[in-house]
């Protein structure tokens, strides 16, 4: 079985520790999470968890049916990332140290459709939502420039078409 | 009705139809533990010498009775001390829930004294658990806790309740005992595949585990067997859900099970797995294990599907309707010549003969024992080569008799479990096998035997070694015997007598029968000491990630 991404969405109760528990059963089976996120939804009492999750067949299958097994899983849908709208954030702190360095840096945000965030006396910090290769096309353009600090939040995804994670039954 | 929270605790076991308690008090438990003084004529707390054997007993409690085991212990190291005891239970799915102590809401997560975040510490080894901050949360919780540790794979659950929250009073209402959620039906199409591997296969075995035992669905098991004439063997843990006397059954499979059992593994071309969860010790090899055959997985966890060996079928549901609908709906077969084979391969290795005066042989200790005791009697044991010996020697008739910490593989699970069994059947003598090793790890608990006069009998199988260990250090590790020979100078009859029990020894062949109903007879708790050579081998034996082609059946016992 051939290697490859997954992206499940997770509904669960929100209650304090729901990560910990799901993200406690990924470490201890051993499946390996590329990221994962939580937010509250627009229910109040149920999170949303996206995970993105590297390995074959057989361990997305595991997945779904251990996240079952915990006592504040409502639901859990396994996308295909090509059936997805996913999404990801970057910020970025990047090294400019005079107004040459700067305006080719602006140049290189706006190609990417970046937004300014701040800019300091020798840095400026960037915005960029999109989806992860273009966040890592981004990132290896602005490496020359010396990336101070980053942060990345992490795939979202949405299924594509009018399917909700609420049409699906176990 | 207004009452306080550890009140609600105690109305709310009333409620699950609870009326024994395995425990320890300690500083954050203090007001649960006034209650239980007040709750005393309804429920019945037995005091343990250490959290562990209470949590052990909690376990052996419902795994004799099949009913929701409960311990409570406080916090910190209290709730700590349970650990073992709760992963015991988690890794064979056994239903206990366990109550600790916590330090008052407002002094969490200052390293106060006693504190522990045992709701973390816990989480991976509980099938859930809660820590209550809110008091009027507490009586749903309770109910909740009992629900979720009887549902669908049953497992211990965790409840975790701060001191402030169990002295703080708020209005309870009665409720009734909570039920096991409902397992939805099986699929008709998976059912409809099964019938057709039942038609059409012509080697078909039976592997089943605890499950059978857990679901109690060991009379429709025997009846599928019979009626499609299918050979049986089973896990450890699945030892007394099928009668050993009747012509189906080969036996325990895997690494220490029968040549037969292990044999019809690799030979059968359709495996009907009731229950059972190829744990490394069944299926060593889990790709040779059953090569050749369609496998018709049967579970109420559909996570054990392909999670180690890949199914054919997978049905998840109750076991029992599972099976049912496999006799209903099924013509009957026969499989003459491929239930001959698999029974012609069924030895009965002839025990060794012994002088009168030469040191008890633990297999014949063990089918003597069978003959003294009835088919009721439950036997705990600990781990290790008396554990496997009694798997292998002493015949499981009837389920819930054999209490032995299976997944886990816990030494010291034996006296507790033998008190939580004892505890549990009204009284009825319970008896332990265990070890030098085991027993060293909690003999402590020989002190609750004594305060409650417990009708507990005790063979230690004393060959002065960490005689499994020391096997496979003989096999594997060219006898280099590395912290295997202690030599320990306990005398447990001293010990038992020093803990105010009685004790035996058994120091040669000719008086096994005579000192184990000696020991039998005794009121109360006994220990008997039995001197065995620590050069007996537990045979046949797999090694670890091999097949049934690769077994010992014989090794030199020097």
């Amino acid at each position: 079985m051939s290697t490859t991404k997954q992206a499940f969405s997770v509904l669960a109760d929100n209650h304090p520790g729901v990560l910990l528990r799901m993200a406690g059963l990924f470490s201890r089976r051993g499946f390996n999470i590329d990221s994962i996120v939580a937010c509250t939804t627009e229910n109040p009492e149920v999170s949303r968890l996206t995970v993105v999750v590297t390995g074959d067949e057989g361990i997305f299958t595991q997945v779904i049916r251990q996240l079952f097994k915990l006592e504040e899983i409502i639901k859990v849908e396994m996308l295909a990332l090509a059936d997805c709208t996913a999404s990801e954030m970057l910020l970025v702190k990047v090294g400019a140290k005079d107004a040459a360095e700067r305006t080719e840096l602006l140049k290189l945000v706006q190609a990417y459709g970046g937004r300014v965030l701040d800019i300091g006396k020798t840095t400026v910090t960037v915005e960029l939502t999109g989806e992860t290769t273009e966040l890592d096309g981004f990132v290896l353009g602005l490496e020359g420039f010396g990336i101070r600090e980053m942060a990345r939040s992490g795939v979202t995804v949405l299924q594509r078409g009018d399917t909700t994670i609420h049409d699906y039954t176990i | 009705m207004q009452l306080n929270g550890s009140d609600i605790l105690m109305e709310c076991l009333l409620e699950q139809g609870v009326d024994t308690v395995f425990g320890y008090p300690g500083g954050a438990v203090l007001n649960i533990y006034d209650a239980l003084y007040k709750y005393s004529d309804r429920i019945t707390h037995i005091l343990t010498a250490h959290e562990q054997g209470a949590a052990h007993a909690a376990d052996g409690f419902s795994r004799a009775t099949g009913k929701v085991g409960v311990c409570i212990a406080t916090s910190g190291p209290g709730a700590t001390n349970l650990v073992t005891g709760i992963a015991t239970a988690y890794m064979d799915s056994i239903p206990v829930v366990a109550i600790t102590g916590n330090v008052p809401v407002n002094q969490l997560g200052r390293d106060s004294f006693q504190e522990i975040d045992i709701t973390g510490v816990t989480m991976p080894i509980t099938k859930h658990n809660f820590i209550v901050k809110d008091v009027n949360e507490l009586a749903d919780t309770v109910r909740k806790a009992f629900e979720i540790a009887q549902s669908g794979r049953p497992g211990p659950v965790l409840i975790d309740i701060p001191k402030d929250v169990s002295a703080a009073v708020t209005e309870y209402e009665k409720a009734g005992a909570s039920t096991r959620r409902p397992v939805p039906a099986p699929k008709e199409v998976r059912i409809q595949k099964a019938l057709e591997i039942i038609a059409s296969c012509e080697k078909p075995l039976i592997y089943f585990g605890g499950g059978v035992i857990l679901s109690g669905a060991e009379e429709s098991l025997a009846r599928f067997a019979k009626e499609q004439d299918i050979p049986v063997c089973s896990s450890m843990m699945g030892l007394g859900g099928f009668d050993p006397a009747d012509p189906l059954w080969l036996g325990m499979v895997g690494m220490h099970g029968t040549v037969a059992a292990n044999r019809a593994a690799k030979e059968c071309d359709a495996l009907f797995v009731c229950g059972a969860r190829f744990s490394d010790r069944v299926a060593g090899d889990r790709t040779g294990f059953a090569p050749n055959a369609k496998v018709i997985h049967i579970d109420v966890d559909h996570a054990e599907f392909d999670k180690n060996v890949t199914a054919a079928v997978r049905i998840g549901g109750e076991l029992k309707t599972v099976l049912e609908a496999f006799c209903e709906r099924s013509e009957h077969h026969t499989h003459t010549a491929w239930c001959e084979r698999v029974a012609s391969m069924k030895t009965s290795a002839p025990l060794p003969m012994q002088d009168a005066d030469a040191l008890p042989d633990p297999r014949v200790i063990l089918q003597t024992l069978r003959t003294l005791v009835d088919d009721d009697t439950v036997i705990a044991t600990d781990v290790g080569q008396h554990q496997m010996w009694t798997a292998q020697h002493f015949e499981v008739r009837r389920p819930r008799t054999l209490l032995t910490s299976g997944g886990l593989g816990t030494m010291g699970y034996g006296l507790g479990a033998a008190i939580g069994a004892q505890c549990g059947t009204n009284n009825k003598r319970t008896v332990l096998i265990t070890g030098d090793g085991s027993f060293h790890m909690n003999c402590n608990e020989l002190a609750t035997l004594a305060s409650y006069n417990l009708p507990i009998t005790v063979l230690v199988f004393d060959n002065r070694v960490l005689g499994m260990v020391r096997q496979w250090q003989k096999v594997f590790y060219g006898r280099r015997f590395s912290a295997t020979d202690p030599e320990r100078r306990t005398d447990f009859v001293t010990l038992a007598k020093a803990y105010g029990c009685n004790g035996l020894y058994m120091q040669t062949a000719s008086e096994i029968e005579a000192v184990l109903k000696e020991a039998l007879s005794i009121e109360g708790p006994v220990v008997v000491d039995c001197r065995l050579s620590k050069d007996v081998n537990v045979l046949p034996m797999i090694p670890p990630g091999k097949t049934v082609d690769d077994i010992i059946e014989a090794m030199e016992e020097e």
